[in-house]
């Protein structure tokens, strides 16, 4: 995926200048249950699907200070009860990593994490499905909207994470009580190419 | 020798005395006024007292699954119960009622839709059973501070621990409001802050225990109604009333979490005849739901009591009886008789 050089306003989803960057259109599946963290997570939703979030379209572009990332999904039209939507972009932070586990003790990944209704993102250290640690998110920025049944939502953040190489999305369905580990996760890692 | 450290845990225990309890909610309001009043925490009410039977809080808590599978071992899946469930936290109509010019028209009222009120104590005074056999009884209820948690165990960010006295604690920097320990914990006594972004319960008053304070539920209680100490000092009131006596009985134990609240049952009048006549064979409140509450070990429990009271009443004296009548309120604090208006801001003790 090639990251774009541009200026203006990145961080907002609807800005005009993402217009010019081409989305790369990124498969996901769900994190799967034997990986799940917890017994009790494992016997909740050993019978219900989750993750199901088949597709997102994900843009890169930087300004030279920052790396911002768009990720756009198809809404789930059923209503939010207790849990909301969420977006999560998945850097390696030691060599590679196991996106489809959001990482692990030994590798684990950074997580810009992105979730409606929480008044900032968080950066979070991912050492498997929901395993999270929360790490200083201050150089963090993200914005969502959704409009016409899709959210849009950049993630932004300094734009040294672009040495990394490569960067993996995480889909969380608030709608269907997703959180922690059930999420839909991209397949494969996607490259970041300078333009 | 190389020398050893070795860390003892030990466990903290509450014992409730039902017979005592007067639902006056001063243990209820002397824990809201400590510790749930900032922002989130309007619903909040990590120590309630609930009617029995009733639905409690949060609405229908009993029906809510979660705990073990004491013969597989394995978690029960839970209802995460919500806001609405819990109730409360609705605003009222004072600016109509004292500045609206009504004359006395409007009276207070929650704001709220009338199917969807429902407080920690909506319930109250309900009851169940028909005139003249109607009964019920009051449950304070807290976080029961588990030997064996369900909460911390279905929590993956490990933001749940039991701390050197057996509370189960939460380090809230590390909670990532995920919800699965409100969904295992068979007792339904987490709540979550929608406005930071955690689960949150009661934390003991570990503070207060640190600094050798009783907790406010226990310290506050005008019935003289609950004990707290170390289960395994065998000189404490909580020792001997749960091992010894076994008169104190666990909540529900069969969610196999080994809850560390303890209640001694409710004894209750005998049952009328349509006669209106006594009948001395019945309890008003059924033994078959006490037993659904604490266990086939109520039934023993209640006969010690009773005869224990027949003892006293023929010129005896028994020692249960006057444990459990707490005529030193000090008895009921354990080792944690500090006054806390003794202390410095800090937590130490002041000159």
């Amino acid at each position: 995926m090639k990251v774009a050089k541009l200026a203006g306003k990145l961080a907002d989803p609807a800005s005009a200048e993402w217009g010019s960057v081409d989305a790369v259109r990124v498969s996901l599946a769900p994190v799967a249950l034997e990986a799940q963290p917890t017994e009790y997570i494992r016997e909740a939703w050993k019978d219900r699907d989750y993750g199901q979030t088949a597709e997102a379209a994900v843009k890169a572009a930087t300004d030279g200070e920052r790396l911002y990332i768009r990720v756009e999904w198809a809404d789930d039209p059923a209503p939010n009860r207790e849990f909301q939507d969420a977006v999560g972009a998945v850097f390696p932070t030691n060599g590679s990593g196991v996106l489809a586990t959001l990482g692990d003790d030994d590798k684990p990944l950074a997580l810009w994490f992105w979730e409606n209704g929480r008044p900032g993102p968080l950066n979070l250290r991912s050492h498997g499905p929901g395993v999270f640690r929360k790490e200083d998110s201050s150089a963090l920025a993200a914005t969502g909207a959704l409009a016409d049944g899709r959210w849009s939502v950049v993630l932004s953040g300094p734009a040294s994470i672009a040495a990394k190489g490569k960067v993996g999305l995480a889909v969380w369905n608030g709608s269907n009580d997703e959180r922690a580990g059930l999420a839909a996760v991209s397949r494969e890692w996607l490259p970041l190419e300078s333009e | 020798m190389a020398a050893t450290t070795e860390t003892r845990v030990r466990q903290l225990a509450w014992v409730y005395d039902l017979n005592k309890c007067i639902g006056c909610q001063t243990c209820s309001v002397a824990c809201k006024v400590l510790w749930t009043r900032d922002e989130g925490e309007k619903h909040q009410w990590w120590m309630s007292v609930n009617t029995m039977p009733g639905l409690g809080t949060p609405k229908g808590w009993e029906e809510m699954g979660g705990g073990f599978d004491t013969a597989t071992g394995k978690p029960i899946p839970g209802h995460q119960p919500t806001r609405e469930e819990f109730g409360g936290g609705f605003d009222f109509n004072y600016h109509e009622v004292f500045y609206g010019g009504t004359g006395g028209k409007a009276h207070l009222e929650p704001q709220a839709p009338r199917e969807n009120r429902w407080a920690m104590n909506w319930d109250e005074d309900q009851g169940a059973g028909e005139w003249p056999n109607s009964y019920y009884f009051y449950m304070p209820r807290m976080c029961n501070h588990c030997t064996n948690p369900v909460c911390m165990t279905a929590c993956p960010t490990g933001a749940l621990s039991k701390d050197e006295n057996g509370l189960v604690l939460r380090d809230e920097e590390v909670c990532m409001g995920d919800r699965f320990c409100m969904e295992a914990c068979p007792y339904k006594k987490i709540y979550f802050n929608y406005e930071r972004h955690v689960g949150q319960q009661c934390i003991g008053c570990f503070p207060r225990i640190e600094a050798g304070v009783a907790p406010a539920c226990v310290r506050q209680c005008p019935g003289r109604a609950v004990f707290i100490g170390y289960l395994d000092d065998e000189n404490s009131p909580v020792h001997r009333l749960v091992k010894e006596w076994k008169v104190a009985l666990p909540l529900h134990a069969e969610a196999g979490t080994g809850p560390n609240v303890f209640y001694v049952p409710p004894l209750s009048p005998y049952r009328l005849k349509e006669d209106m006549s006594i009948d001395y064979e019945t309890p008003r409140i059924p033994p078959e739901y006490l037993e659904s509450l604490f266990g086939p070990g109520v039934h023993s429990a209640l006969a010690l009591l009773k005869s224990e009271m027949e003892k006293v009443r023929n010129g005896g004296s028994s020692e249960m009886l006057t444990t459990l009548i707490a005529y030193k309120w000090q008895e009921l604090l354990g080792p944690f008789t500090v006054d806390p208006a003794t202390l410095t801001p800090n937590g130490s003790k002041g000159a």
